[in-house]
């Protein structure tokens, strides 16, 4: 085939394929401006008539968005140190440590990623109602506690055990410990990950519907995946009204992905994500 | 160093599973004591007939589930790994559906299968195909929630991204020396290459299959139409939280834990007849 079917062959599958991921998220925006209540289009609706930007300023007014927003930041917002602070020390430990120690601690870590959620639902339920932390935004943060998700700690890990050993061994000469090896030299150069972890972070916790789902009971702790369900509920067939809040909920991930997306999709980065 | 880490996971995941499979054995509402219920949860939860729907239900999604979203990965990251210009925004929009929260993504499918109002049947309209009611019949409401999770295959495709450019060139080029076609390049380097990874994919797919289904069911569906997308763990939620009936959820979550288990082990067999032959 000549070479520059080839490459027109390629650039003709790649959109082709790019515009079906991206396409749904383009018709929702559409119709998240339509007006309410109009009939269903005859044809695809690129863009409505009339445009209707008041949809972004009802939803405001139907459920109390800006309350549930400011505690889906809160709650996110707390997660994101506690995890950075539990996750990179672990990962520090894990990696100054020897070999037998450090594969069990590997294989519990890796253990622990593959522990299927749903079996932890309905004890930690009852865990949080002993600890009297139901209806409390305490019991949505918790896991950060363990650093969020064992892949944090693999992440900081991996970065930790790419410093050579020479330079830890040297700090140990100078006479540092171990928690000033991890604070001086160790987390200044981990600064790639430690900006990774803080946006899957943030993603985690604003995404989360299933936790707030089962812990809280009054509306005023909830989150927006939660306010969400709720505006849902109130309404299921008012599609400009949801996808106008689902746009809303979209948003702050987008702009993250933004950021993050040459962290991970760069040819050069993703040489170095497993790396040997 | 590791302690706030170690002790946080014995208290989050640990106990909480040691728990459940105390509790499987005691009939509990969270509010008066447990009482000794013997073997009675399992063969009660067992002969319930909802248990066999959520039991096949959850085992289609995933049998179906799985192998596309890895073919598919695997297929997109072999078309996206060579760099050329404008590949970055490739990559992007592959991995968008995938950050998207779960909620907002139910809403969005919600409305795109929306026989009248959502964009898939207007454009099969116009194509002059068959118009399911996609959430509305028990048959085509499973099809489309594995459709909607084929959208949602970022992270198995920035692994696969990883693993191929971890393949040294020089491989390549040898075997471009020797002559080799694509196809012999493809199945005896590339595969062999990214095999763990693809056995890594596998078995995370395969546990996330099994828990991924509940947001859609319970937010799109509810598990109907008729227990069309009635999953297990739509059914522990229901159990628990609906009915109050702890031991009956535990038992519900041992057993989905011993199936996915299971099935990984299954597929760890397959795994290791499947690398003799490329060794």
């Amino acid at each position: 085939m000549p070479k520059r079917l080839q490459t027109a062959l390629y650039y003709i599958t790649a959109t082709g394929i790019s515009l079906v991921f991206i396409l749904p998220l383009v018709w929702m925006i559409s119709a998240s401006l339509r007006q309410t209540g109009q009939p269903p289009p005859r044809g695809i609706e690129w863009i409505p008539n009339p445009i209707m930007w008041d949809n972004y300023r009802r939803i405001f007014e139907i459920i109390p968005l800006i309350r549930y927003i400011l505690n889906s930041l809160v709650v996110a917002g707390s997660a994101i140190p506690i995890t950075l602070l539990t996750a990179s020390l672990a990962g520090f430990g894990m990696s100054q440590l020897g070999t037998p120690k450090r594969s069990l601690l590997l294989t519990i870590t890796v253990g622990l990623l593959i522990v299927p959620v749903t079996s932890l639902w309905l004890t930690r339920f009852l865990l949080f109602s002993w600890l009297g932390l139901i209806d409390n935004p305490l019991a949505l943060i918790a896991p950060a506690l363990m650093g969020s998700s064992p892949l944090f700690i693999l992440l900081f890990y991996w970065t930790f055990r790419r410093i050579p050993a020479e330079v830890y061994e040297s700090a140990r000469l100078d006479g540092a410990g171990a928690f000033s090896t991890w604070w001086y030299v160790a987390l200044p150069q981990s600064r790639p990950t430690a900006i990774s972890v803080t946006i899957l972070t943030f993603m985690f916790y604003w995404n989360d519907f299933i936790n707030p789902l089962l812990y809280l009971k009054s509306e005023k702790f909830y989150t927006l995946a939660v306010g969400l369900q709720q505006l849902q509920q109130l309404d299921n067939t008012n599609w400009p009204i949801l996808m106008a809040a689902s746009a809303v909920m979209i948003i702050p991930t987008l702009i993250l992905f933004t950021i993050l997306q040459p962290n991970f999709l760069s040819d050069e980065r993703l040489s170095g994500l497993i790396g040997h | 160093m590791l302690l706030p880490y170690l002790l946080f996971s014995i208290a989050l995941v640990g106990l909480p599973v040691l728990i459940s499979f105390g509790l499987a054995f005691f009939k509990y509402d969270a509010i008066s004591p447990p009482i000794w219920n013997g073997l009675f949860n399992f063969t009660e939860t067992f002969s319930d007939p909802l248990f066999k729907i959520a039991t096949l239900n959850s085992l289609f999604f995933v049998g179906l589930a799985v192998p596309l979203r890895l073919f598919g990965a695997l297929l997109l990251a072999l078309l996206l790994n060579q760099p050329r210009r404008g590949t970055g925004l490739f990559r992007a929009a592959i991995v968008l559906p995938t950050v998207i929260p779960d909620m907002a993504y139910a809403l969005i499918a919600l409305w795109f299968f929306n026989p009248f109002y959502g964009p898939l049947n207007i454009i099969l309209k116009t194509l002059h195909l068959p118009a399911p009611f996609w959430l509305t019949d028990p048959t085509t409401a499973k099809l489309a929630l594995v459709l909607m999770s084929l959208l949602q295959i970022g992270e198995g495709f920035v692994l696969l991204l990883a693993g191929l450019k971890d393949i040294s060139r020089d491989y390549f080029d040898a075997a471009a020396v020797d002559g080799c076609g694509r196809w012999q390049i493809f199945r005896h380097i590339t595969l062999p290459f990214l095999r763990p990874w693809l056995v890594l994919l596998t078995f995370r797919d395969v546990i996330l299959s099994f828990q991924s289904t509940f947001v859609p069911g319970y937010v799109m569906t509810g598990g109907g139409p008729y227990y069309g997308t009635f999953f297990l763990p739509l059914m522990i939620y229901e159990e628990a939280f609906d009915r109050f009936r702890f031991g009956n959820g535990s038992v519900l979550m041992l057993f989905m834990f011993l199936l996915t288990m299971g099935l990984l082990l299954v597929l760890y067999m397959l795994f290791k007849g499947w690398g003799h032959d490329d060794a």
